[in-house]
């Protein structure tokens, strides 16, 4: 089957089985090296990518689901600035996810902070800091990842601060 | 890798009346909603399909929902995530319970109402929430060229251990209806990880109505994924009724009466599962009079 999408902003045209899981394609006919995941769709967490700019397990869409789609991997997502708020966070804290489930790690946190200042926005609320996070949603959303290398309380330290440098400068670029 | 694997059709119905023609000429095609439930089971690639896929995504018709002053109708494709931002004036608090239940955000973006339904050997929580809302589907059969539309209850769509029977192998659950007249008392409780570790799993909803000081149209349902769907009408009848607040031996007696009910009916379920669904059992109808003395 022939699938034309786009990956990592190169428009492709695949020949590929309608029904090959989107990690396996990835991994295999495009040799991506970001995605570590051969749990064969059972929630191990570890294949998230970016489709149409939200987060999702590429273990659970086949190929015929990505015709036209916009799929972004962690190795064209590190080359962003929304990676930089995430990277001063790990560093600001002093602590980082293993390598293993870094990559999946931080575009989880990518998806938690854009449903967080998306939601903010729409309720009209200025300053992030101001607003307590959810923090039970939080954690319930890291959860997805399964890699036991981290504290759930290190992983909302570095969400509320990766947080505060988005809206921050969300509010720079505005200003 | 995975030289000579067939790669199978995929039909993109846009209408029902598409639908129709596909899945007389394909009975055997595999009808895929979020495809979340197909794509964990490990031998789902690479596999065989051979009457091709019958993806659903493009059918408008089953992305609807709507709303009248008796019921809220959700079509088979709109998904968990869709209904929960959509539904939070309009669905009872346990449904909206239930379906933040069923995974983080980026899983819920996937699951559909129709697909967490249709699993043919899996229950799981929002079958279990919807039998006690007393809700229905609408299921459209395709027999020989006929197609047949009925309405029948979640509770009956499946057998004791939770099979699904839709009553034609080629069957689409298009939508399902849900009464806006619910009771007051609602629990939702699930136990276990069902989607990692299905097996030490369970999931256990009540819903009843405070009329006075007594207890009335009570709903309980329990379930086990792979294992047991169970409605105790025995143990909804004797509720049902009840003053408030329930004697703790009543209560006692009740709970015990249910695991025997199970473990009568169903002997796959482990004493873990039995002990931590009879404590929660027990919990709800604790909570039930702890309210009542308000």
């Amino acid at each position: 089957m022939k699938i034309e999408c786009n990956i990592d902003g190169k428009a492709l045209s695949l020949s590929v089985n309608s029904n090959k899981p989107l990690s396996l394609i990835l991994m295999e006919d495009l040799g991506n090296q970001s995605l570590t995941s051969y749990c064969r769709g059972n929630a191990c967490g570890n294949c998230i990518v970016m489709v149409n700019d939200e987060a999702a397990l590429s273990c659970l869409i086949p190929a015929f689901r990505i015709r036209g789609a916009k799929i972004r991997t962690f190795e064209s997502y590190q080359r962003s600035r929304q990676y930089r708020d995430i990277e001063r966070a790990y560093k600001a804290t002093g602590t980082k996810p293993c390598p293993a489930c870094y990559n999946a790690r931080t575009l989880i946190i990518e998806s938690i902070l854009q449903d967080q200042s998306g939601a903010k926005q729409q309720n009209g609320a200025p300053a992030a800091k101001d607003v307590k996070l959810d923090k039970e949603k939080i954690i319930r959303e890291l959860s997805l990842n399964t890699c036991q290398c981290m504290d759930m309380a290190e992983l909302i330290q570095i969400v509320e601060i990766a947080l505060g440098y988005r809206n921050r400068r969300r509010r720079v670029r505005r200003s | 890798m995975y030289e000579g694997v067939r790669s199978p059709l995929i039909y993109t119905p846009r209408s029902i009346g598409e639908f129709s023609t596909i899945i007389a000429r394909h009975s055997q095609a595999i009808l895929w909603a979020g495809g979340t439930h197909l794509m964990s089971r490990s031998d789902y690639y690479p596999g065989e399909a051979r009457d091709g896929i019958i993806d659903l995504s493009y059918m408008e018709e089953l992305k609807r929902i709507t709303r009248n002053d008796r019921y809220v109708e959700i079509g088979a494709m709109v998904t968990a995530r869709q209904l929960l931002s959509a539904g939070r004036l309009l669905l009872p608090p346990i449904l909206q319970d239930t379906l933040r239940s069923m995974g983080t955000q980026i899983v819920r973006r996937q699951v559909t109402i129709g697909g967490s339904l249709c699993i043919s050997d899996e229950r799981l929580s929002l079958s279990t929430t919807l039998a006690i809302l007393a809700s229905s589907a609408e299921v459209k059969r395709y027999d020989q060229g006929k197609v047949t539309t009925h309405w029948i209850p979640i509770a009956k769509l499946y057998d004791k251990d939770g099979r699904l029977n839709l009553g034609s192998k080629s069957a689409l659950l298009t939508r399902i209806r849900i009464g806006l007249e619910f009771g007051d008392f609602q629990r939702f409780v699930v136990f276990g990880d069902p989607i990692r570790r299905s097996d030490e799993c369970g999931i256990v909803a009540l819903q009843a109505k405070r009329e006075q000081n007594g207890l009335s149209e009570v709903q309980f349902c329990v379930t086990f994924p792979r294992k047991a769907f169970h409605i105790s009408k025995d143990i909804e009848s004797k509720l049902s009724g009840s003053a408030l607040p329930i004697h703790p031996e009543k209560v006692n007696t009740l709970s015990h009466e249910l695991v025997a009910e199970l473990t009568k009916m169903h002997s796959t379920i482990s004493d873990l599962q039995l002990e931590r669904a009879r404590r929660i059992f027990e919990s709800f109808l604790h909570d039930l009079n702890s309210q009542s003395l308000f």
